[in-house]
Order: structure tokens, then C-alpha cells, then sequence
């Protein structure tokens, strides 16, 4: 799985950076594991579309559904830039 | 999909309004002078429809605008408000009446005072009155919270701010489709509204009814497709503020939106009023889930808000909208004040508003989805 793109999403939130991440290949359960070494990754199976959710305590947010090719990550203010290269290092080839 | 973001923008529009908004781009545009004089008609019944609406009797005292946000600016810019000038808002104002405040001050010293909640969740009247005192140029208060969706007393506001001297300015963005929004009843002589929320319309339509006793200086001057020979801006209503070439095919939506709610179909706000209901009834027995302001005495648009416990605003929203297919808001919804005055700043909540096509099975099926994100289903 490979980021292909991320764009800013504009919105009225509470002032965190709010991206979605584009990548290459869609969620499958199994890729969704890959997220569990950053930090707490809850797994919903049973929602419709399956969702998943990661809490860091880096402030890092993670979340999205199986079957979409992307994901919406909230990058805090602090570290921003730490915190966007760990999160990127798990898709990297 | 189920769309629960009315308080967004509607979906789906009026019926009628596509196939409107589809012949204005299509048809061939007469020759010139015929042209202008068909354009005038589509906006001139628009304005009549919008009049009747707010059962004002001069339809020249309504401009047509883009939507909200451009016909407060030009209320506010267009009062000429300067450091010698006092305006009394509310914190349930949206950030489209917030902001130009800000820059008003910003840049003209323009003081601003902010009235908050009561015990109660509504306006405190009290303090309002006691910001009156210091003296005001102008109140401007939102109709009905595209947070909470109640309904403030606005009648009640202007009164004490015509009392006080104050010009009133009215932002019936969530409120006009819904409830009455009658300027003389409410004592509003400023009332900005928006086409694409209660109203059924396309976007980037709108406008802002002017009381015949005030004059807004132009935020814009231009062209108007008539007195051409004239050096400045003509001075009559409604051309004095309606510069540029009006948005056309969003006006005749708007005309058509209007016709369908002024029909037979007129139990739509009903309809959108009872989902609403039904929702909150629905989300308040589910363990987890806090309504917030969730007063039944009050009166209130089409507009439900709540946080659920374990999960951040955003998250819920994300999972009702992508893993339920709920389109819903989550946030601020552009209002930060009033987060701060009911306790769910900074991150704000997640806001579903039916429509009058929204069905009761798609509710409960809302409910549904909240249950199962709140664990209780
Ligand atoms: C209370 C309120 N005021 C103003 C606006 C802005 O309206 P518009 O989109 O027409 O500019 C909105 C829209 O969300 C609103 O809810």
C-alpha cells in the first residue's frame, strides 16, 4: 500500500490539520493492521463498512473504512512534521 | 445514502428547481433588450415570491444576493459602522456575521458587545438588556442556531433594540422555510437569507430584505443592464445594491423552489419538524448519546446535535457518513461561540438536520447507526 496523494480537507475544525491520505490499493482488514505500531487501533467489524479508528499519543487520528482507497489523518500542532513522517513510514516501499 | 445535512445545504432541491435551473442555461438567450427584459422577469418573480415569503408588501426592497454571508456583509459593511458605533450580537451568531464583525473592529474600531446563554440554554435576556444600556447602533441576531437548532426570541430582541435606538439586523440563514420570518412581526430591518437551506434552492442564491426607512450605502458599484448613460451607481432599490450579472439559473431554481413551497406542499417544514423530533426522541433513549440542548420547551428548525461517548466529534461523524452512509456534520459548524457557551468546545458535535423529504424509516435507521456507534444497539 502506497501513499499516492493527500489533500487538505476544508472544513471548520477545531484547528488541527485535517489531510486525507490517496493511496495506491483500498483497506482490507488486513492492511489495516499495519497501523497497529503507531498506536491504539480499534477495529469495528461489524459496522456496514467495516471502520477503523488509531489514537497515538502523539495526538496522531487515524481513521477510515474498509474498501476506500484513502483515510483521514489529524496531525497535531505540536510535532506536526515528526508525526506525518512516522505515520508516511508505514506505507513505504 | 441517507443526507441528514440539510442545515448544510438541502438535499434533494424542490421539485422543479433542476429542470428550472437546466432550461436558464439551455435556452437560447433572446436577442438583446428582449434578454434583459426576460432576466428581469425571472428576478423580479423571484423577488415577489421572497416578499411573499416574508409578507413584506414592496418587493423592491429585496435584494437578491449570492446567499448569507454576502448579504450580511453588505448589511454591515453597507451601515457604514465605524469606532463611534456599538453593535450587540449573540453567541449563537455563525461566523458570517462573527467575522465581518471582527474585521469591522479590526479595522474602524467598531465595538462589538456579545450576549450569552441563560441557565435555561437561551438567550439571557437580562444581560442583553444591560449591553443595551452602554447604548447600540445595532443588534444582530441569529433566528434559529444552526447548532442547536432553537429558535431565539427575536420579536422580544428588537423590540428592546428599537427601544434602544439600534437598527436590528436578522439572520434567518436556518430559519426562513421553516418557521415565519415576517420583518414587520419580528421588528427586523435587516434580514438576510440564504436559498439553499430551508428554501429548497440552488446554491448561491440568496438575499436581504432592507426596510424601507434605511439606506445601506453599495459594497459594489458596476454594471445593472440599465441607465447605462448614468456616471454613478443608480440610487433606486433594488438595482442601488445588485451590481454585475445576477446569477440567472440560480434565481429561477430559487423561483421554482419558492412556487413548490408556497403550493400545496406547504406541510414540507411540518414534515422536516416531526423527522427532527422523531430523532431526538430516538437518540435520547440511547445510553451514550447527550443531545445537547436538549430543552423541549423551546422552538426549534429541523437541526439535531449530540456527542457520543468514546468518540471524538469527528470520528462519529466520519463513521456514521462512510461505514452507515448518515451524511452528516461534525464540529463547529462554523459557530464557535455557542460551543463555548454549552460546553462541547473545542471540538463542537455531530449535527444531523432532515429535510422535508426525509423519511421515518431513514430515521430510524439513524438511530440505528448511533446506536451501534454508542455500544447499544
Ligand atoms: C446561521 C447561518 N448564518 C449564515 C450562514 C451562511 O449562509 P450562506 O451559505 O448562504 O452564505 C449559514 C450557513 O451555514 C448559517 O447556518
Amino acid at each position: 500500500m502506497r501513499i499516492v496523494a493527500t489533500t487538505p480537507v476544508q472544513d471548520c475544525f477545531d484547528g488541527s490539520t485535517v489531510f486525507t491520505y490517496w493511496f495506491d490499493t483500498v483497506w482490507t482488514p488486513d492492511l489495516v493492521q499495519v497501523l497497529r505500531c503507531l498506536g491504539e487501533l480499534e477495529y469495528f467489524s461489524d459496522f456496514p463498512r467495516p471502520f477503523f479508528r488509531l489514537r497515538c499519543g502523539s495526538g496522531l487520528q487515524v481513521k477510515g473504512v474498509v474498501g476506500e482507497d484513502n483515510c483521514q489523518v489529524i496531525l497535531p500542532r505540536a510535532e506536526r512534521e515528526v508525526i506525518r513522517e512516522s505515520f508516511e513510514r508505514c506505507f513505504a516501499p | 445514502m441517507i443526507y441528514l445535512n440539510n442545515a448544510a445545504t438541502s438535499y434533494p432541491k424542490a421539485p422543479g428547481v433542476v429542470d428550472a435551473v437546466r432550461s436558464a442555461l439551455t435556452d437560447a438567450p433572446g436577442p438583446p433588450g428582449r434578454t434583459a427584459a426576460e432576466d428581469r422577469s425571472t428576478l423580479d418573480e423571484c423577488r415577489d415570491l421572497i416578499a411573499e415569503q416574508l409578507a413584506v408588501r414592496d418587493p423592491h426592497r429585496i435584494v437578491l444576493t449570492p446567499g448569507s454571508t454576502y448579504s450580511i456583509n453588505l448589511a454591515l459593511w453597507g451601515l457604514g459602522l465605524r469606532a463611534a458605533h456599538r453593535v450587540v450580537t449573540t453567541v449563537t451568531e455563525h461566523n458570517s456575521v462573527l467575522r465581518p464583525l471582527y474585521h469591522l473592529r479590526e479595522r474602524h474600531g467598531t465595538s462589538i458587545a456579545i450576549v450569552g446563554l441563560g441557565a435555561d440554554g437561551a438567550l439571557d435576556m437580562d444581560r442583553f438588556k444591560t449591553a443595551l444600556e452602554s447604548g447600540a447602533t445595532l443588534v444582530a441576531a441569529n433566528h434559529a442556531s444552526n447548532v442547536t437548532g432553537r429558535v431565539n426570541d427575536v420579536a422580544c430582541l428588537f423590540s428592546m433594540a428599537h427601544e434602544a435606538g439600534a437598527v436590528t439586523l436578522l439572520d434567518a440563514s436556518q430559519s426562513l422555510g421553516h418557521v415565519p420570518v415576517h420583518p414587520e412581526e419580528l421588528g427586523a430591518d435587516l434580514v438576510a437569507f440564504t436559498g439553499h437551506k430551508g428554501l429548497l434552492g440552488p446554491p448561491g442564491t440568496g438575499g436581504l430584505y432592507v426596510d424601507p426607512n434605511l439606506d445601506l450605502e453599495p459594497m459594489l458599484v458596476g454594471g445593472t443592464g440599465v441607465r447605462s448613460d448614468l456616471m454613478l451607481h443608480p440610487a433606486d432599490m433594488p438595482t442601488r445594491l445588485e451590481a454585475g450579472t445576477p446569477n440567472l439559473p440560480g434565481f429561477a431554481g430559487l423561483a421554482a423552489a419558492l412556487r413548490w413551497t408556497a403550493g400545496p406542499e406547504r406541510q414540507g417544514p411540518a414534515v422536516a419538524s416531526a423527522m427532527a423530533e422523531r430523532l431526538r426522541d430516538g437518540l435520547r433513549t440511547l445510553r451514550g448519546v447527550r443531545l445537547v440542548d436538549d430543552d423541549s420547551r423551546a422552538q426549534r428548525v429541523p437541526v439535531v446535535s449530540f456527542v457520543v461517548d468514546g468518540w471524538s466529534v469527528d470520528e462519529a461523524g466520519y463513521a456514521l457518513a462512510c461505514s452507515f452512509g448518515v451524511q452528516c456534520r461534525s464540529g463547529l459548524h462554523c459557530a464557535p461561540l455557542i460551543h463555548q457557551a454549552l460546553g462541547t468546545w473545542p471540538h463542537g458535535t455531530v449535527r444531523l438536520s432532515p429535510s422535508a423529504f426525509t423519511t421515518t424509516e431513514e430515521i430510524a435507521r439513524a438511530v440505528e447507526a448511533v446506536a451501534r456507534l454508542a455500544g447499544c444497539a
